[in-house]
């Protein structure tokens, strides 16, 4: 599945959550990941991320599309990551 | 699931925040990530240090070097994990016994034989190339030894060759096949194309519990990963060669996309990402498999043939290459 | 009965035995399909992640039988789903069984932590001629020259083994 990944998180832990998330996903836009993962590994993100994050004030949004056909992209202005795993 | 990443640009690959960290010499810094990279195929100049290379290997992950031309030079595969002393003293068994080994080569090029006719029938006045390869798939299963079989195969290859100029339309001529060098387009995107399956399928087999090295229609004293040129004999018509049809016929490819002189042609750094981008796109495509009634990837068709294989090896059930049936 | 040195069972083949011979088989040849699947991954999840509290987790006996927590009174085994309670309540009656040897008495328990669920699993003199069975049964499964063939059971799709079991062609 296709996962979109935004958060919101206290300035003192933010880098840990990124830090995380770029293990799993490319990192898109400054408060934004994208990419296709298994279940299995998506779950395990979380894991990891719930250990750091603090859940009164942190918040992150995963939105998943199941079938990457399903979803389309469009663009305004600068472009990064074309092609994300040929550079 | 995971991603094959692809580096063209020369820099620096570290490891760094614990994931993949690219340093181009010119270009913006990147972060890929490890979780979900299963191989890196190396294009550009690159540096790398142990501190990397320990750490792909904890992650599982191979990485496959090309030469300054695109083709395949080495790969870098991390410490087997997984082994199976008894399957490796039963793929040599089956490579010692005349008839278990003959068996096995035969069936790689039945594969092959099979996806080439499967190819041609896609196209018009393909009759008498596929009436030849058949000719020599009736052989093949009548020879005594490799080297008969093995000039089945080429003469069938041969035939199937010589069709390329009908289904490619004159677009490109093709006269005959050349590897070293490469001298005009087809043979360049033919041995780039054959050098991607050739690592992908060796990424398969190094999720498995196979040896890549000991291989029945190849000699494992090829110094190479010979197993993996064996599979790849099934998947080349299927994956390399539909590549190459569909990037001519859709015309697709320019002037630049090819680096050429009197006695060379190779493809250009853009004519290699875009044979890649279809690669991948191919590597990704599912169907839905009839005996497991779910949808597989051509990538994982591979895995599954490697499945077939350590069957067979095992006495579990006898091994019959793929036929796409799609 | 003695544990023979050389019949070094673990917990997973005993699990295994109750799940699926061929799959038992071709385990213990090292033709291991763990590694390529989703749903185990989310086991170990369940097993790393729950209980976070506890201190003496993943102990490893005599270099064989590993243990998810061990307590005072009690051994703890963690599984991530409750369909297959045969095998998951063997392969804890072995444990038991074999820390009896060992002149270790403990109660067991099973933990669902995804369904709260949890069972108690204790060693009866009927229960460890059982696991004895069940040691014997594995040494013939794994005695065999070639794997059990394929026998199509309700829970197959979801095995790690299924795409090698059931492709064929």
């Amino acid at each position: 599945m296709f996962v979109i990944i935004t958060y919101d998180i206290n300035e003192e832990r933010v880098n840990k959550v990124r830090k995380i998330l770029k293990r799993y996903f490319v990192w898109v836009q400054n408060s934004v990941f994208e990419g296709e993962i298994s279940i299995g590994k998506l779950e395990k993100c979380k894991k990891e991320l719930q250990l750091v994050i603090v859940p009164e004030e942190d918040s992150i949004y995963f939105y998943i599309i199941e079938n990457k056909n399903n979803y389309a992209k469009s663009i305004l202005g600068l472009e990064k990551n074309m092609d994300s795993y040929i550079y | 699931m995971q991603k094959d990443l692809y580096i063209f640009s020369s820099g620096t690959i570290k490891r760094k925040e614990n994931t993949i960290y690219f340093e181009p010499k010119e270009g913006e810094k990147k972060y890929f990530p490890i979780e979900n990279i299963s191989a890196i195929h190396l294009f550009g100049e690159v540096d790398i240090n142990t501190k990397a290379l320990n750490f792909f290997a904890q992650n599982n992950i191979i990485i496959h070097v090309y030469n300054y031309y695109g083709y395949y030079s080495g790969s870098y595969i991390p410490r087997e994990k997984n082994v199976s002393g008894e399957l490796l003293v039963k793929q040599v068994e089956h490579y010692l016994n005349k008839e278990e080994r003959m068996y096995l080569a035969y069936s790689f090029v039945e594969g092959a034989l099979f996806h080439m006719q499967r190819n041609l029938r896609e196209y018009e006045n393909t009759e008498e190339f596929i009436f030849k390869i058949k000719q020599e798939l009736e052989k093949a299963g009548t020879c005594n030894d490799i080297n008969e079989l093995m000039g089945c195969e080429g003469r069938a290859r041969d035939a199937y060759y010589d069709a390329f100029n009908v289904i490619l339309k004159g677009k490109f001529l093709f006269e005959k096949r050349e590897k070293r060098p490469p001298k005009n387009p087809i043979n360049a995107l033919i041995s780039f194309g054959n050098s991607l399956t050739y690592s992908a399928v060796l990424s398969e087999i190094y999720k498995t519990q196979l040896n890549p090295t000991i291989s029945y229609l190849h000699e494992p004293r090829e110094r190479r990963f010979s197993l993996s040129l064996d599979i790849s004999e099934i998947f080349k018509p299927l994956i390399t060669d539909t590549i190459i049809f569909k990037l001519i016929n859709n015309n697709m490819l320019k002037d630049e996309d090819f680096d050429q002189d009197v006695n060379y042609c190779y493809l250009s750094e853009s004519g290699r990402k875009k044979f890649i981008k279809e690669f991948e796109t191919k590597m990704d495509t599912t169907i839905k498999h009839r005996k497991l009634g779910r949808n597989v990837s051509y990538r994982f068709l591979i895995r599954l043939e490697c499945y077939k294989l350590i069957k067979h090896l095992l006495k579990d059930e006898i091994y019959k290459p793929l036929k796409a049936w799609w | 009965m003695e544990l023979s040195q050389e019949l070094r069972i673990t917990g997973v083949k005993i699990n295994y035995l109750y799940v699926c011979e061929r799959k038992l088989w071709l385990f213990d040849r090292g033709v291991c399909m763990e590694h390529t699947s989703d749903k185990v991954l989310l086991g170990k999840l369940i097993d790393e992640f729950s209980y976070p509290k506890e201190e003496k987790r993943r102990i490893l006996i005599d270099d064989l039988i590993c243990i998810d927590i061990l307590d005072e009174e009690e051994i703890r085994e963690i599984k991530y789903s409750d369909s297959l309670e045969e095998p998951n309540r063997m392969q804890i009656l072995y444990y038991l069984y074999y820390l009896k040897k060992l002149g270790i008495y403990k109660k067991g328990i099973l933990n669902y932590p995804k369904q709260r669920k949890r069972e108690i699993v204790e060693l009866t003199p009927e229960k460890e001629r059982e696991v004895e069975d069940a040691i014997k049964r594995v040494e013939e499964v794994i005695k065999r020259e070639t794997p059990p063939p394929v026998e199509k059971k309700k829970y197959c799709r979801k095995c790690a083994y299924f795409e090698f079991c059931f492709v064929s062609e």
